[in-house]
C-alpha cells in the first residue's frame, strides 16, 4: 500500500481515506473554468484532533491539503487543487451543531453544518442565521461565511464577515488557537460556557483579527473546525414588498436611502434574468418568466421580531411606502411574474435541487466584485458591452446587486448561463468570462475574493497587499501546505 | 540617550527644522502622561523622554522617517491626540522618536452617497461630527470622547462607544486605511489597496488589515496608520446643532423624532434583562451607562450640581445630604441613558411603546428627574457630542479605569458586585475619592447590534498626592486578583499595570494565558513585518524560548 | 502667587489635549474648531495649556532649563484663556491660564525676557504708554471737549481712555463718542487726560509684574484722590485689568465698559437710535471682555478634600470659567440699532478665537499676531458678514492690519462707532 495512505488511515481510520477513480475524479474539477488536477487523497476527518494530526503530516510530508466543508457542485475553483499531489479534507463527518445560545442570539456548529441542516434546528429555539441568496442545501455555513458570501440583510451587516464571529483553528503550521473572544481562554468550549462566554466578539484576541485572516482564504491559512455565528431572532411577522422599474438607474437613489435608513431585513436589487433564475422557471422558448418580470427589482423583505412584530412591519410598510412616492416609484406585493409569498419563500430557504444556477443550462459563470452603487451602471454596461463582442446575448445575463456594510459596498454579480456539454460555448464564455473580469477590474471593480483566473488579475495591481500576505502566509503556514497555488500563495 | 547629530539632521531634512524638536522641556511634555504616576519608579508623572519630538507633515514625510528610524534602530512611537500613558516612550534604554502626527489633520474627503469619509490622524470626532452632520450623517464616537482621534481609535486601539449599538464600533466601521509599516512600506488595506477606493477594508482573499488591529490595535507599535475612511451613519436630527445652556453645562434641545431617557432597574438581574431586550427588539440610537462614572453614591448630586453654573464642585458636599436627592441617588443606583432616533415620527413612537414594554417586563422604570427637560437636553449633548467625557476628571484629575472586561450583559453582571464590594474596600480608607462602589460606566453594547458590554470602574486618585497615587496603584493590584481569584480575567487594570513592569514579567503573565500561542503568532508576525524591531512592545508578543 | 503654587495643577494635568479646543459642544466645523492660536501656529504639545504646565513641572523638577525654545513656547502665547474655559468643562480643581501667566512672571522675574519687549518696557516706564507715544499727546483726543479733569477736580466716573485709544488716530472717534453719551446721560463724568496713566495690563500679561503693579498703585491712587467711585473704559484690556487685576492691588471702584454702559441706557429707554444702517456685522468678542471679563470675587482659602480625595476649597473658590463674561451687553447694542444685521461666529462668546493681539504677542510676534487675527477674518467672512465689530482697540487695531495685509473688503468698527452712525 502506499505509505501515504497508511499513514492517512492511521489517522482518521480506513474507511475514511477514499482513492477510487470516481471520487479522486470528482475533485479533480468544478464548475469553473481552473485547470482540472486531480487529488491523490479524500480524507474524511471527525475531529479536532484528527484535523491536526492532518495537518502535522502535511507538514512533514510536505504534501498539500485542500479542505472541502460543502457539497458539489462547487464553482468557484478553490476546492480543485492547484497542485499535484494533493488530499482533499473532506470536513462532513464534523456536521454537529454544537451549542444554540438564544438569549445570546448565537450558535456554534461544526463545518460540516449545511444551512437545511441548521435553520430547522435554530427554528425550534426561535433563531435563525442571516442567509447568503439561495445557497446550495448543501453548502457549509462555515465556509460559506469564511468566504464572505455576501448574507441578505444588510442591516445585520456591520462588518462584512458578519455573522461570523469566533472560529477554532488549526492553523497550517498544526498549531490550535481560538479565534475572538474564545482566544483568550479555555480550549474546551463546554468550559467556557460553563463560565458564560458565549464566543460573541469576533475581534482579536489580542492585536490580531484572527479571523480575518481566514476569510476570503480559499482554505489557505487552516482548517476552520468550528465557528460561532450570530443569529436573528425567527420573525413573527413578515411581509415583502417589490419596487420595479424600467431601468437599473432609477432605482439607484432610493436604494441608498433604504440602506441609509435601515429600512428592510432582505434587500436586493435584481434583473429580470435573474428573478427568473431564483424562481427556477427560466428556460428556452416563447413566454419565459424573464419576459414577464420588470427588467429591474428593488425587492425588500420587511420583519418584525420580538415585541410588537405587526406594527414594526406596518411602520416600516409606511415608511418605505413614503421613501418610494418621494423617488416616483410604487411598492407593490406582486408583480407580474410573480407574488410576494412565492419570492419570500425563495429568498428564505436554500436552492431546491438542482441548484438554482444550473437550472437554465446546466452551467453558470459568476463575475462578482465589490462596489460603490453608483459605479454599477457602468459596469453593467461594461459587462454587456463584453458580452456583446462574444455575441452572448445580453437578456440572459442575471444580475444580481446585494448591498453590504449598511449601504457602504455592494456586492454586484454577473450569472451567466452556458451548456457545458458545448464545447464552443464553454470556450466562448470562459473567453468572455476572463475578458470581461480584466475590463472590470481596470475600471475599478473591487475583485475581493479572487478565485481562479482572477488572482493574477488582483495581486498584480496590489503589489504591497501581495507581499504582506505572502509573510502572513509563512507564519501561518510556513510549509505551504494549506491549498498551495491559490491566491498570490504560488511557491511554497 | 541622545539623537545621534547625523540622525537629526537626516530628520530634520525631511520635515524642516520647524517641526523638530530636542529640547528637553519639549520632550518632558510628550514624557508626561497620566497615568505614568501610577506605574513609573518613584510615582513620577514622567514616561521616558523621548530623543526628539517630530511632525510630519504627509506620509511620505512618515515613511521617510520610518526608513530613517531603521536606519538608526530608533524606536519609532505615533502620536495623535496622545491618550494613556503607553502613549509615550515605553524604556529609558531604547531611542525612541515620538512622531507627533499633529500636522496630519485633514478631512481628506466625503463622500456622501456611499456613507463613508476619509481622515488623517490628528482629525478628532468632534470635527468629523459636526461636518458630517451637515450633510445628515452622524459616526461612532467613542467612550473617550470627541476630542480623541478617529484613525487612533479605529486603527491603534479599540473603538466602542455609546453609539456603537447602532453605528458599530469603529474596528466594525473601518474602511480601507493607508498603513506605514514599521519597515517604511505603504500598505493600502483592502478596496484602496486595488485601486477601487476607500469603501472596503476586506481582502484582497485574507484581510491584511487582520493583522493591523483585533481586540485592541497595536497601540503605536507597527508603524504608523496615515490614513483611514470611516463609515457614517444616517443623522436624523437637525443639520447644526442649536447648543444652548450655559457653560460647562450645555444643552441640546431633543428634536420631536428623539427621545432621551435615564432608566434605572432595581437590581442587575433586571439590568442585564433589559439589555437583551434592548438587543432583541433593536430600538435606540445611543445606548450606554454614562452617568454612574461619577460614582452612584455622588453620581445624581454632581449633575445636577453640574448644571448650575453657580456652583462649585464643593456645593455637592451639602447637596448629596438633602432628602431629595438621597432619594434620586437610591432611585437611580442602577441606572443608563438610552437615546431613541426615529427616522420618521411613527417609527419613533413604536420605539418609544417598545421601550414602555420593555420596562413593564423587566421592571425598569424611566428617572423622572432626568428625563425633565433641563437633564434630558444636557444628557442629549452630553451623549451626542461626547464633549464632556472629561468628567472621568473631575474629582481631582487622576482617574484609572479598572475591570471592563467585555462579554454579554450575563457574564458582566457576574463580576459587577465583585468590583463594587472591590472599590468600596479600597476607597475606604480615603486614600481614593470615595463616591461609591459603583463607579461603573461602559457602552450598552460594544458591538454592532447588541451582543456584547462591559463596565469599567472610574477610580478617582489625587496625582498630587503620593498616598493617593499608591492607593490607585494598589487597587489596580487588588482588581486583579479580585478578577482572576472569581474566574474573570484581569480587566484594563492590566494593561496598565503592564506599562511598569518589565518585559519578563508581563511574558510569564502572557505565557499563562489561555492560548499562549497566540503572541507566538504575533512574535512571528512582527518579525515578518518589523524585523528591526523599531515598534516597542505595546505590540505584545512572546519570545521564541518561551514556545 | 508663585509658581511653586501651580505644581499640583501640573500634577493634575492629565493631558487631555481639551485645552487646543474650543469647548467641543460647541464645535461646529472642522476649520473653526480650534481654540488655541498657539499651538494651532506652532503645533508642538509645549505651545498648548496643557504642554506650559509640564514646563512648569520640568522646571520645578530641575528635569529642564530655560532655553530659547522654552522661551518662545511661553510667551508665544496671547493668554487667550480659552484653554481655561474648555479644560474647565470637566475640571473645578484646575487654572491653567493663571498657571500659564505665573510661568511668564516666573521667566521674566528671572531674567528670562523676550528682546522684543524691552523697547516696549522701556517705554512703558518712561512714557506711562505702551505704545513708546509721547505722554504729552496722551491727552489730546479731548482737546476741545467740555469734561473735568480729575488731576484737578473730583467726580463719580472716571472715563479711562486707554493707550490704544488714546493714541490710534483710526480709533480716537470711540472716546469722543462715549464722552458725549456719558455726559448726555447726565452723568458726572472726568477724564485724567493727559495725566491718564497706562493701566498696566499688558504689562502684567508681558510678565512685568512689578511694573504692573507701580501702575496699579499710581492709578487706583489718583481716582482715590478724585473721589471717583466708577470707572467707564471702552477698552477691553483696560477692563479687564480694572475688573480682575486691581482689585488685588486694593481697588474698590465699580468697573463698566462702555458696551454695558450703552446697553443700560438702551435698557432704560434712554437712549434712541435714529437712523439705519444697513449692514450685515458680526461681532468678535474680546478675550478681555468675554471669557474673561467676569465679575471678580476676592478669595483667599485653601485647599480640601472632601469624599476622600475630592478637591475643593475652603471658602469655595470663585469659578472663573466664562459663564459670566460680558456677552449681551455687546450684542444688545447692536441688535438695537436699526438695519443692523447680526450674525454668529462659529466661535463666539466663552469660545471666541482670540484677535491675536494680547499677551505682548503683537509686540514680540508680529507674524504670528497677524496670522491670529486672519484666522478671524476669515471666521467672520464664512458669515457672509461685511464687518466685524469689536469692543477693544487692540482687537480692532490687529483686525484692521490684517485687513490692509490681505486686501480684504471686510470693514472693521467698534460698537461705539456703529453707536455714533446710527444716532
Amino acid at each position: 500500500m502506499d505509505p501515504k495512505k497508511e499513514q492517512l488511515i492511521g489517522i482518521v481510520g480506513k474507511e475514511n481515506v477514499l482513492d477510487d477513480p470516481q471520487t479522486l475524479e470528482a475533485y479533480a474539477g468544478d464548475q469553473s473554468f481552473v485547470l482540472p488536477i486531480k487529488p491523490w487523497f479524500v480524507v474524511k476527518p471527525k475531529n479536532m484532533s484528527e484535523v491536526q494530526e492532518l495537518v502535522k503530516w502535511a507538514n512533514e510530508t510536505r504534501t498539500p491539503l485542500v479542505p472541502v466543508s460543502s457539497g458539489p457542485p462547487h464553482f468557484h475553483g478553490d476546492t480543485v487543487p492547484s497542485v499535484p499531489g494533493g488530499v482533499i479534507v473532506e470536513l462532513f463527518l464534523m456536521n454537529h451543531i454544537l451549542n444554540i445560545d438564544r438569549r445570546n442570539k448565537m450558535v456554534v456548529i461544526e463545518p460540516g453544518v449545511t444551512y437545511s441542516q441548521l435553520e430547522p434546528e435554530l427554528a425550534k429555539e426561535g433563531l435563525r442565521v442571516t442567509m447568503p441568496l439561495l445557497p446550495r442545501g448543501n453548502k457549509s455555513v462555515i465556509a460559506s461565511l469564511l468566504e464572505r458570501q455576501p448574507t441578505v440583510i444588510p442591516r445585520y451587516n456591520y462588518s462584512m464577515p458578519e455573522p461570523l464571529r469566533n472560529c477554532g483553528v488549526v492553523w497550517g503550521n498544526g498549531e490550535i488557537t481560538y479565534t475572538g473572544e474564545s482566544g483568550n481562554a479555555s480550549y474546551s468550549l463546554e468550559e467556557q460556557w460553563r463560565g458564560g462566554l458565549v464566543q460573541v466578539d469576533p475581534k482579536g484576541p489580542a492585536q490580531t483579527d484572527f479571523f480575518r485572516l481566514l476569510t476570503g482564504a480559499q482554505g489557505s491559512m487552516g482548517f476552520v473546525v468550528w465557528a460561532s455565528i450570530k443569529c436573528e431572532l425567527l420573525p413573527s411577522a413578515r411581509k415583502l414588498f417589490f419596487v420595479p422599474a424600467e431601468k437599473l438607474e432609477d432605482l439607484i437613489d432610493i436604494s441608498y436611502q433604504v440602506q441609509r435608513l435601515r429600512l428592510g431585513d432582505e434587500v436586493m436589487l435584481a434583473n429580470n434574468s435573474q428573478l427568473a433564475n431564483m424562481l427556477g422557471k427560466n428556460g428556452n422558448g416563447a413566454g419565459v418568466l424573464r419576459d414577464e418580470l420588470p427588467s429591474w427589482v428593488l425587492i425588500i423583505g420587511v420583519a418584525g421580531r420580538a415585541l410588537f412584530p405587526e406594527e414594526k412591519v406596518d411602520v416600516q410598510e409606511k415608511d418605505i411606502a413614503d421613501l418610494a412616492q418621494q423617488f416616483g416609484l410604487k411598492l407593490l406585493s406582486a408583480i407580474p411574474g410573480t407574488t410576494d409569498k412565492e419570492m419570500l419563500d425563495t429568498i428564505l430557504n436554500p436552492s431546491d435541487e438542482p441548484y438554482w444556477k444550473l437550472k437554465h443550462k446546466g452551467g453558470c459563470a459568476d463575475i462578482f466584485f465589490l462596489t460603490t452603487l453608483d459605479k454599477i451602471p457602468q459596469y453593467l454596461k461594461t459587462m454587456y458591452s463584453v458580452a456583446d463582442t462574444f455575441a452572448y446575448p445580453t437578456p440572459e445575463i442575471g444580475v444580481y446587486i446585494q448591498p453590504q456594510h449598511h449601504g457602504v459596498s455592494y456586492h454586484c454579480e454577473f450569472n451567466l448561463p452556458f451548456s457545458p456539454k458545448d464545447a464552443k460555448e464553454v470556450a466562448q464564455v470562459k473567453e468572455l468570462y476572463s475578458k470581461a473580469s480584466q475590463e472590470l477590474i481596470g475600471q475599478g471593480a473591487y475583485f475581493a475574493r479572487p478565485y481562479g483566473m482572477w488572482a493574477n488579475m488582483v495581486f498584480n495591481r496590489d503589489a504591497q497587499s501581495t507581499i504582506a500576505l505572502k509573510k502572513i502566509k509563512r507564519v501561518f503556514d510556513p510549509n505551504n501546505v494549506m491549498n498551495p497555488g491559490k491566491l498570490c500563495f504560488q511557491e511554497s | 540617550m541622545a539623537l545621534s547629530r547625523d540622525a537629526y539632521r537626516e530628520f530634520e531634512d525631511i520635515v524642516g527644522k520647524e517641526n523638530i524638536s530636542d529640547d528637553p522641556a519639549f520632550l518632558d511634555s510628550y514624557a508626561f502622561e497620566w497615568l505614568a504616576e501610577l506605574v513609573r519608579p518613584n510615582q513620577s508623572h514622567f514616561m521616558p523622554r523621548p530623543v526628539a519630538v517630530i511632525m510630519p507633515a504627509s506620509t511620505e514625510e512618515v515613511q521617510a522617517i520610518i526608513r530613517i528610524c531603521n536606519k538608526y534602530k530608533i524606536k519609532a512611537k505615533p502620536i495623535s491626540t496622545g491618550w494613556y500613558h503607553w502613549a509615550a516612550p515605553l524604556k529609558e534604554e531604547d531611542d525612541t522618536l515620538q512622531i507627533d502626527l499633529r500636522r496630519m489633520n485633514r478631512i481628506l474627503e466625503i463622500d456622501e452617497k456611499n456613507m463613508y469619509a476619509v481622515v488623517e490622524p490628528y482629525v478628532i470626532c468632534a470635527q468629523l461630527q459636526a461636518e458630517v452632520m451637515k450633510l445628515g450623517y452622524d459616526i461612532n464616537i467613542i467612550g473617550a470622547g470627541s476630542s480623541t482621534s478617529i484613525v487612533a481609535s479605529a486603527c491603534a486601539y479599540a473603538g466602542p462607544g455609546p453609539s456603537s449599538f447602532w453605528m458599530g464600533n469603529n474596528s466594525d466601521n473601518l474602511l480601507g486605511m493607508e498603513w506605514v509599516t514599521p519597515t517604511g512600506e505603504i500598505i493600502r488595506t483592502g478596496s484602496l489597496g486595488s485601486g477601487s477606493g476607500w469603501f472596503c477594508s476586506e481582502g484582497p482573499g485574507p484581510s491584511v488589515r487582520g493583522i493591523c488591529r483585533g481586540t485592541l490595535g497595536s497601540r503605536g507599535a507597527m508603524g504608523v496608520y496615515t490614513k483611514c475612511a470611516i463609515k457614517l451613519s444616517h443623522w436624523p436630527g437637525p443639520r447644526e446643532l442649536d447648543v444652548g445652556g450655559t457653560v460647562p453645562a450645555y444643552r441640546l434641545p431633543i428634536p420631536d423624532n428623539f427621545r432621551v431617557y435615564t432608566i434605572a432597574v432595581p437590581d442587575w438581574d433586571a439590568w442585564a434583562d433589559i439589555y437583551y431586550r434592548i438587543y432583541d427588539n433593536e430600538i435606540g440610537y445611543i445606548f450606554h451607562r454614562q452617568f454612574n462614572l461619577a460614582g452612584a453614591d455622588l453620581g445624581p448630586a454632581l449633575w445636577l450640581n453640574y448644571n448650575d453654573p453657580t456652583k462649585t464642585l464643593g456645593d455637592i458636599e451639602e447637596l448629596v445630604e438633602k432628602p431629595e436627592i438621597k432619594e434620586l441617588t437610591d432611585e437611580m443606583r442602577i441606572s443608563f441613558q438610552l437615546i431613541m432616533a426615529g427616522r420618521s415620527m411613527r417609527d419613533i413612537e413604536l420605539q418609544d411603546k417598545v421601550l414602555d414594554e420593555i420596562l413593564a417586563e423587566a421592571g425598569g422604570w424611566k428617572v423622572k428627574r432626568f428625563c425633565e427637560q433641563d437633564m434630558a437636553e444636557f444628557t442629549n449633548m452630553y451623549l451626542q457630542r461626547m464633549g464632556h467625557k472629561h468628567m472621568n476628571f473631575v474629582w481631582v484629575g487622576g482617574y484609572l479605569g479598572s475591570w471592563m472586561q467585555s462579554g454579554t450583559p450575563d457574564w458582566v453582571k457576574g463580576y459587577v458586585p465583585i468590583a463594587i464590594e472591590g472599590l468600596y474596600r479600597d476607597a475606604a480608607n480615603g486614600l481614593l475619592v470615595e463616591c461609591g462602589g459603583d463607579a461603573l460606566m461602559g457602552c450598552g453594547s460594544q458591538i454592532g447590534g447588541g451582543g456584547m458590554t462591559g463596565l469599567e470602574q472610574f477610580v478617582s486618585y489625587d496625582p498630587a498626592d503620593s498616598d493617593s497615587i499608591a492607593a490607585g496603584t494598589q487597587h489596580m493590584i487588588d482588581a486583579v486578583e479580585d478578577a482572576t481569584s472569581n474566574g474573570f480575567p484581569p480587566g484594563k487594570e492590566q494593561l496598565y499595570l503592564q506599562v511598569g513592569q518589565k518585559d519578563e514579567e508581563i511574558w510569564a503573565s502572557l505565557e499563562k494565558s489561555a492560548q499562549p500561542m497566540i503572541y507566538h503568532f504575533q512574535r512571528k508576525i512582527k518579525e515578518a513585518f518589523d524585523p528591526n524591531n523599531i515598534g516597542d512592545r505595546m505590540y505584545s508578543i512572546l519570545p521564541e524560548e518561551t514556545s | 502667587m508663585a509658581l511653586e503654587d501651580y505644581r499640583a495643577d501640573a500634577l493634575r494635568c492629565t493631558r487631555c489635549a481639551y485645552c487646543k479646543w474650543i469647548p467641543l459642544d460647541l464645535i461646529k466645523s472642522w476649520r473653526f474648531s480650534k481654540g488655541c492660536p498657539s499651538i494651532e501656529y506652532s503645533n508642538f504639545h509645549s505651545y498648548s495649556a496643557g504642554g506650559r504646565l509640564v514646563t512648569a513641572l520640568s522646571l520645578m523638577e530641575g528635569r529642564s532649563e530655560v532655553t530659547d525654545q522654552v522661551i518662545d513656547s511661553v510667551f508665544k502665547c496671547q493668554l487667550c484663556g480659552n484653554c481655561d474655559v474648555t479644560c474647565k468643562l470637566c475640571r473645578f480643581d484646575m487654572e491653567p491660564l493663571a498657571a500659564l501667566h505665573e510661568l511668564r512672571l516666573k521667566l521674566v522675574e528671572d531674567g528670562h525676557v523676550l528682546p522684543q519687549h524691552k523697547p516696549v518696557m522701556e517705554g512703558f516706564r518712561k512714557l506711562n504708554n505702551m505704545l513708546n507715544k509721547p505722554k504729552a499727546q496722551r491727552g489730546d483726543w479731548a482737546d476741545g471737549l467740555q469734561v473735568k479733569d480729575l488731576s484737578s477736580t473730583k467726580a463719580e466716573v472716571a472715563f479711562h481712555a486707554g493707550c490704544r485709544y488714546s493714541y490710534d488716530g483710526d480709533l480716537r472717534q470711540v472716546l469722543t463718542t462715549s464722552i458725549d453719551l456719558i455726559q448726555n446721560a447726565g452723568v458726572d463724568l472726568g477724564i485724567m487726560g493727559k495725566n491718564e496713566s497706562c493701566c498696566g495690563g499688558r504689562a502684567y500679561h508681558m510678565g512685568y509684574s512689578p511694573d504692573y503693579r507701580k501702575a496699579a498703585e499710581r492709578n487706583i491712587k489718583a481716582w482715590a484722590n478724585a473721589g471717583v467711585k466708577t470707572v467707564v473704559t471702552p477698552c477691553a484690556d483696560c477692563y479687564h485689568t480694572f475688573k480682575r487685576l486691581y482689585p488685588g492691588a486694593g481697588s474698590q471702584v465699580e468697573v463698566l465698559h462702555m458696551v454695558e454702559f450703552v446697553s443700560r441706557l438702551i435698557e432704560e429707554g434712554k437712549l434712541k437710535f435714529t437712523k439705519s444702517i444697513p449692514m450685515r456685522v458680526t461681532y468678535h468678542d474680546p478675550c478681555h471682555l468675554g471669557r474673561q471679563g467676569e465679575p471678580y470675587v476676592p478669595w483667599q482659602g485653601k485647599e480640601k478634600k472632601i469624599f476622600g480625595q475630592a478637591v475643593v476649597y475652603d471658602p469655595p473658590r470663585p469659578r472663573y470659567n466664562g459663564a459670566q463674561g460680558i456677552y449681551e451687553p455687546p450684542r444688545n447694542v447692536l441688535r438695537s440699532i436699526p438695519g443692523l444685521e447680526l450674525v454668529e461666529m462659529e466661535r463666539s462668546k466663552e469660545a471666541s478665537w482670540c484677535c491675536g493681539a494680547g499677551g505682548g504677542v503683537r509686540e514680540a510676534y508680529p507674524e504670528f499676531s497677524a496670522w491670529t487675527a486672519n484666522e478671524r477674518i476669515e471666521e467672520a467672512k464664512s458669515t457672509t458678514a461685511d464687518a466685524i465689530v469689536s469692543a477693544c482697540p487692540w482687537c480692532e487695531r490687529n483686525f484692521i492690519d490684517a485687513t490692509k495685509q490681505n486686501d480684504t473688503k471686510m470693514k472693521v468698527f467698534d460698537v461705539m462707532e456703529l453707536v455714533q452712525q446710527a444716532l
